[in-house]
């Protein structure tokens, strides 16, 4: 990031802001992605909440998955959020992990028009602090 | 609400829709209040029920609605505060009938006033602090981008229906003296299609520019109106509405809104069928929401909707005419007002009232709403009122 911009920095991660996401962010600056399983159904989910989609138990573990994923959908951000205003033009996308939940992150290495709705992507972390590590994806053909 | 006809709306109001007018929310509020008393010559000691819209610029403040029965001089004996986005509007007729019908009070101010371009966004928290901001996705306009570009993967998406949208809007926009003064000018396709991506594939002139305005209807029984002798009404006769549409998959389909619900719901309750809906106010944060909308109520089938839109006339004079008085795509977005923006266009049609862009038999009207924008899904809320002639 240019020192001399004059925006503001690119907004970092708050971890604990609604719920003890402490699990997450802690195995993600060791590089592993941790989702949210429900111990009763078995079923995945993203974003972290406080609470089983599938059945509103709190019975909740975390689980290591794959990073592998599609493309479900994405964007080509030209007018950006605040503190992305020096990275435009950049992509967000919707990734649907293989373990069957969908991520919102950004695409890298791979050009707007060449990305493909169905296209086979990988994780690929991005420091953004000496605690923080976000997961990104890029194609998993390069 | 049910068929019978006992639930009236006897007058409306509406401020000009200003980009960053400086005035807060109280003055816009009173502004309307005071219209509909001079419209309707009922006396402000009759409204003893508020239904108030949440607002942008407001909602750091807990207590907005009960500063705004203090400011305005009310003392309602039912107040309701409407926190569904766009969608609070005629959420706030389908809760004000309720509690007419519950007797709680019998005359209702809607109200909805926002003064969002001239001061901050307040801040929505929750996951987005960690799920959302780091990776820029520009708030509604990203969302919207990632919805149309699946939509066009799963459909295919006419560019022309958009368009045809665009100037429809427009064009009935310079016909609205309270429409945005920055957007009173003429439009072609070939703007609308040479307009910038802003999160491609979202243009410029998909979407809604932020700025200030109220707008508010007055509610009451059918028998109450006609003790106030009130000088006209119509009436609410068909509602649906649903939030979190899908709220517990994981992998919804993103292009598959609420309307599939609240839509059905609200022609079932009407007894009517979307072929039978004179003119439509759809709620318009952007162009492909409109199609999405009709396509989920049941005008065509699903992915049929830009088709639908090259092959109908929606301008006032066509079949079915939409938002007549430019939605707030072309008439600028009051803030959390705007669903509220083409409610009034609606009531002011069925009243006659739409001077040079008045639609001939305006014998109903469909309204819908939309509020938020949650993570990986489509919108928040999804509602629908239809709107009769007694």
């Amino acid at each position: 990031m240019s020192q001399a911009s004059k925006h503001p920095a690119r907004p970092l991660p708050k971890p604990n802001a609604y719920m003890d996401t402490t699990p997450f962010w802690q195995a993600a600056n060791n590089g592993k992605l941790m989702i949210q399983y429900c111990r009763d159904t078995g079923e995945p989910q993203f974003f972290p909440r406080p609470i089983s989609l599938a059945n509103g138990r709190r019975n909740l573990e975390w689980r290591e998955v794959s990073g592998k994923g599609t493309v479900y959908s994405f964007t080509n951000t030209f007018s950006a959020w605040a503190g992305h205003e020096d990275r435009t033009p950049y992509l967000c996308a919707l990734v649907e992990l293989e373990e069957g939940v969908r991520i919102l992150c950004n695409l890298y290495e791979v050009k707007a028009e060449d990305v493909k709705i169905g296209m086979p992507v990988v994780l690929q972390w991005e420091r953004l602090s000496d605690d923080i590590q976000y997961p990104a994806f890029v194609p998993a053909n390069r | 609400m049910s068929k019978p006809k006992d639930i009236a709306i006897i007058g409306y109001g509406e401020t000009p829709v200003t980009l960053r007018g400086g005035r807060s929310s109280y003055e816009l509020a009173a502004e309307v209040m005071e219209q509909i008393l001079e419209q309707t010559g009922i006396d402000k000691s009759e409204i003893d029920g508020l239904s108030i819209a949440e607002t942008m610029s407001e909602t750091s403040n807990p207590f907005w609605g009960v500063n705004t029965c203090e400011m305005l001089g009310l003392s309602p004996t039912w107040m309701q505060l409407n926190g569904l986005g766009g969608a609070s509007g005629i959420g706030g007729i389908a809760r004000a009938a309720a509690a007419i019908r519950d007797g709680l009070c019998e005359t209702v101010l809607v109200l909805a006033a926002d003064a969002q371009s001239s001061g901050q966004t307040p801040e929505q928290g929750a996951q987005r602090y960690e799920f959302m901001y780091p990776v820029g996705l520009k708030g509604p306009v990203g969302a919207f981008g990632l919805l149309s570009q699946r939509y066009r993967h799963q459909y295919g998406l006419d560019d022309r229906a958009l368009a045809k949208l665009a100037v429809t809007q427009r064009e009935h926009a310079l016909l609205n003296p309270n429409g945005c003064e920055k957007l009173r000018k003429p439009l072609t396709e070939a703007d609308y299609l040479a307009s910038k991506y802003v999160s491609e594939p979202i243009r410029m002139l998909d979407s809604v520019m932020v700025c200030d305005g109220a707008n508010g209807v007055l509610v009451t029984s059918t028998e109450n109106a006609k003790r106030l002798g009130a000088r006209k009404m119509i009436h609410p006769v068909g509602y649906g509405e649903i939030t979190n549409f899908n709220g517990s998959q994981r992998q919804p389909d993103i292009t598959i809104s609420g309307f599939s619900v609240a839509g059905p719901r609200a022609l079932r309750q009407a007894g009517m069928q979307a072929s039978d809906v004179r003119m439509i106010m759809p709620y318009d944060d952007f162009l492909i929401a409109i199609i999405i909308t009709l396509e989920d109520i049941g005008f065509c089938e699903k992915g049929k909707g830009a088709q639908f839109v090259l092959d109908t006339d929606m301008s006032f004079r066509g079949s079915l005419p939409l938002n007549t008085s430019g939605g707030q795509i072309s008439a600028g977005q009051p803030g959390l007002a705007g669903g509220g923006l083409n409610l009034v266009e609606g009531v002011r049609q069925m009243f006659g009232e739409a001077s040079a862009r008045q639609v001939d038999d305006p014998r109903n009207c469909m309204v819908t709403g939309i509020g938020v924008i949650p993570y990986g899904r489509n919108w928040g809320v999804s509602n629908v009122l239809i709107l009769e002639q007694s």
